[in-house]
């Protein structure tokens, strides 16, 4: 082989380099990661989950507005006592693999997730099956589908829209190891190829019934550098892209090829005030935090629209609460900035400024870099409560390593910021990391009485309307005894190509089914 | 030779031990990794269990010892976050490294020898100053800035090249097909271009820096006045004479520099979203994946001691007054 024909071919893919744009039929998304696994009973990350939800069909589907609607079931009841959903199947439905889709897959779905020996901690184990308290699924005829759980749960409908319903006898043929990357679908796409940490190439099924895709490919890269995704979308290699930094927002915009579209998402970020009696003892910030009268006057201490505008690039409204809107307490308002207001309660609360100005000091504790900005939004925060006197030293920590384990065990504080992911289909759904005094996400260990006799009342509720009164008033309690300084529901952007017309939900779901090339 | 390769052996060993143990206890000092593969929700039991399963439970220098013993028979254990052998995770992603590796290898020479003889043959010079200058700022720019601007400047704004992405050549060869290998190897090297450079950048100044430095010193010897005066042409001086001998350092360089190399492209392989080895452990870390985390540094440092223990082998070769025992 002779200089020629080796330099000849390479001068061709050169000159062709950067041409990689995708064309009608393909649309292509970044994410910041690839998927860890398609093992339906394992999926527990949000990279993996976007690109599962193309490939298997759940009973339920919630809407990006929040409304849960049918799906694969094309109707559900609750039995009497409430502890039992039965799913009626849509007659004709079929498995990638050909296999009609029956009650007897929907109840192996439910069993396999749960089953202890196949070890899964994925979500549908590890926190649908948790969190409805599960017991049993059976089929009771061809298309009809039980699943039972051990007491009535008024968010199970909801929550059981993120269970991938798969077939039987496929996944009874595979090794786990095998279902982790051989995907067997029941969904809108089918699965074509997974070169890890590159790309997930899926294909349109054309006769699928409840969804009319406009694109025939998804290819879905793993593109961890914010940067780089930037600059694929700019290039018009990339169609949607995912978790955009505020700082690159100008110049996709400038760049007339692409725009980023900011969405109001659905997690809560916080600074939760810890109410373990460690933190009361061990500073007088920690014994100030248990009043209500300090933790509603430091609320009027910090600016969070300013902080949304200048350390977010976008601009939002205060949270009143823990649940998003417009599940939230309509007749709250978000506290306003007032360092005024927030210095006079604190005296009145008998926190007046000693001679060096300090009423009393706090640690705030962040993770750093695991959500938008969130070391900076800590040192805003800190800076804020530090002017009104409360003297706050800001701990940016290791979020894997170290932060972790301090928040899970409830050891972060005495003041800490956190962000707790949340829906836009149910009030409860996002009250429920408060569900019990003892629950594992009460990272305050916030004891309010009057909060936790609400989850008993609204398990007498009857009806909507009761039931609505008495989350209203619930959240009232939380509004005036914070166990959060409130600020915002994170935003999310996202960068999408000037030849698509997509828009963004809230929730961090990606879902492309609905895009379409645009008009002009 | 033999004894002299055995004590090699041995003395590799140990030092792999030392990077387990190392690997280990930094691993661990972050603590407890479970609450990042359970539930938020979970309840206590659920952690335990979790924790018992994953095998975090056990005293420290149990895990230890059980690690050691999975290393001898081979199994480094299960990655937390993929849930399949560790060794079998890192295997699938050693092609892509290894030819981004061996690709800034390339270029690092090419560049660095002309360079370095260049700039020794005109000492002094304006030539020599500016190849010098340039090869300090190659050692001063780090990867990851040169990544990101050739990305904006050479991917985005000429569009020369592919911005990220990766074709592989090495995977389909080392499963023995050699006709995809072959087809996919002119459709690779473009993305191979960008984190090459931004990987060789570095080791590329460096090496021609001690190129000409040992050019210089050559270059001054006797023999080297005896060829010329023997009146054998410039060109044979320097290519048969001082080059051949100017070797010795850089030759010992090169042993280290490709696991200088392996180090480097953790960034640039999260930069240019390159699937190797680089990222997953960049990945693994952020998930204090700690089996995944140990299976690599194992790979690599095995990988390391191999090359240098080879290097010392053609050291050998290369200087017949150097003696192996």
């Amino acid at each position: 082989m002779n200089t020629r024909t080796l330099l000849l071919p390479l001068l061709c893919a050169l000159s062709v380099a950067a041409a990689q744009a995708p064309d009608d039929t393909t649309l292509v998304v970044a994410q910041t990661t690839d998927a860890t696994t398609f093992d339906p009973a394992e999926i527990g990350d949000r990279a993996s989950a976007n690109i599962a939800d193309h490939l298997w069909g759940t009973l339920l589907e919630i809407t990006p507005e929040g409304e849960i609607i049918p799906y694969l079931a094309e109707s559900y009841e609750v039995s009497d006592d409430g502890t039992e959903l039965s799913f009626t199947l849509r007659e004709g439905l079929t498995c990638h693999d050909g296999e009609a889709l029956t009650a007897e897959d929907v109840a192996y779905t439910f069993q396999r997730a749960a089953d202890p020996e196949n070890g899964f901690t994925g979500n549908t184990p590890g926190f649908v099956l948790t969190s409805i308290g599960y017991q049993d699924a059976r089929a009771d005829d061809e298309l009809t589908a039980t699943v039972v759980m051990n007491q009535p749960n008024a968010i199970a409908p909801g929550l059981l829209a993120e269970v991938y319903i798969h077939c039987k006898d496929s996944y009874e043929a595979m090794s786990l190891e095998a279902a982790s990357t051989n995907p067997i679908g029941s969904g809108p796409y089918r699965f074509v190829e997974w070169i890890r940490d590159d790309r997930v190439v899926l294909e349109k099924v054309e006769d699928f019934p409840l969804v009319e895709s406009t694109f025939q490919t998804l290819v879905w890269r793993a593109i961890p550098e914010a940067s780089t995704r930037s600059a694929e979308l700019i290039a018009g290699n990339v169609d949607v892209v995912a978790g955009v930094s505020p700082d690159q927002q100008d110049a996709i915009n400038n760049s007339g090829a692409a725009t980023v579209i900011p969405v109001s998402g659905t997690r809560r970020i916080y600074v939760g005030f810890n109410f373990k009696p460690e933190f009361a003892e061990a500073s007088d910030g920690g014994a100030a935090i248990q009043e209500t009268a300090v933790r509603v006057a430091l609320q009027y201490a910090v600016d969070v629209p300013t902080i949304c505008e200048t350390l977010l690039g976008t601009q939002c409204e205060r949270a009143t609460g823990l649940v998003n809107p417009p599940n939230d307490n309509p007749n709250l308002e978000p506290y306003p900035y007032d360092p005024e207001m927030a210095e006079q309660l604190l005296d009145e609360a008998g926190y007046p400024r000693g001679d060096d100005g300090v009423r009393f000091s706090l640690t705030l504790q962040s993770p750093n870099g695991r959500y938008l900005n969130d070391a900076n939004v800590a040192l805003a925060v800190g800076q804020y409560l530090s002017d009104i006197g409360v003297e706050t030293t800001v701990e940016p920590m290791d979020f894997a390593s170290v932060y972790v384990p301090l928040i899970r065990e409830h050891d972060a504080g005495p003041l800490f910021l956190l962000g707790s992911g949340g829906g836009l289909w149910s009030a409860l759904y996002d009250m429920t990391d408060l569900a019990t005094p003892e629950s594992g996400t009460n990272y305050t260990e916030w004891q309010n009485p009057e909060w936790f006799a609400g989850w008993e009342r609204l398990a007498q509720a009857e009806g909507e309307a009761e039931q609505r009164t008495i989350i209203n008033e619930m959240l009232e309690v939380f509004y005036n005894d914070p166990p959060w300084l409130m600020l915002y529901f994170q935003p999310d952007f996202y960068g999408v190509s000037s030849r698509l017309d997509w828009e963004p939900r809230r929730d961090e779901h990606i879902d492309v089914t609905n895009a379409a090339l645009a008009s002009n | 030779m033999w004894s002299y390769i055995l004590k090699r052996i041995v003395q590799s060993v140990g030092v792999i031990l030392g990077v387990t143990l190392i690997t280990f206890l930094a691993l661990h000092m972050g603590g407890d990794p479970t609450y990042l593969y359970v539930s938020e929700r979970a309840s206590a039991e659920e952690i335990a269990a979790t924790r018992a399963t994953l095998g975090f439970d056990r005293p420290l220098h149990v895990q230890y010892l059980s690690f050691l013993g999975g290393l001898v028979r081979g199994d480094l254990g299960n990655s937390l976050s993929y849930r399949t052998p560790a060794l079998q995770v890192v295997l699938e992603r050693f092609p892509a490294t290894l030819e981004l590796t061996l690709f800034a290898m390339l270029i690092a020479i090419l560049f660095s020898i002309p360079l370095g003889v260049v700039s020794s043959l005109k000492r002094g010079t304006p030539v020599d100053g500016s190849i010098m200058m340039v090869a300090m700022f190659g050692q001063s720019i780090p990867s990851f800035w040169l990544g990101i601007m050739l990305i904006l400047f050479v991917g985005l704004g000429l569009g020369w090249l592919p911005i990220s992405g990766h074709v592989p050549i090495l995977a389909p060869l080392f499963q023995g097909d050699l006709a995809t290998a072959w087809a996919n190897f002119p459709r690779a090297v473009p993305y191979l271009v960008m984190p090459a450079v931004s990987i060789s950048l570095f080791s590329l100044s460096r090496n021609a820096r001690l190129v000409r430095s040992s050019m210089l010193e050559v270059l001054s010897q006797d023999y080297v006045r005896t060829a010329r005066a023997k009146g054998i042409p410039p060109y044979g001086v320097v290519v048969r004479h001082a080059l051949r001998n100017a070797w010795m350092p850089v030759v010992t360089m090169l042993g280290l520099e490709f696991g200088f190399l392996l180090s480097g492209v953790v960034v640039v392989e999260t930069i240019f979203s390159w699937p190797g080895v680089g990222r997953l452990v960049f990945n693994a870390i952020n998930q204090r994946d700690i089996p995944l985390v140990q299976a690599a540094v194992i790979l690599f440092s095995l990988l390391f001691v191999g090359l240098n223990l080879l290097v010392d082998l053609l050291y050998a070769r290369l200087d017949p007054r150097v003696r192996l025992g």
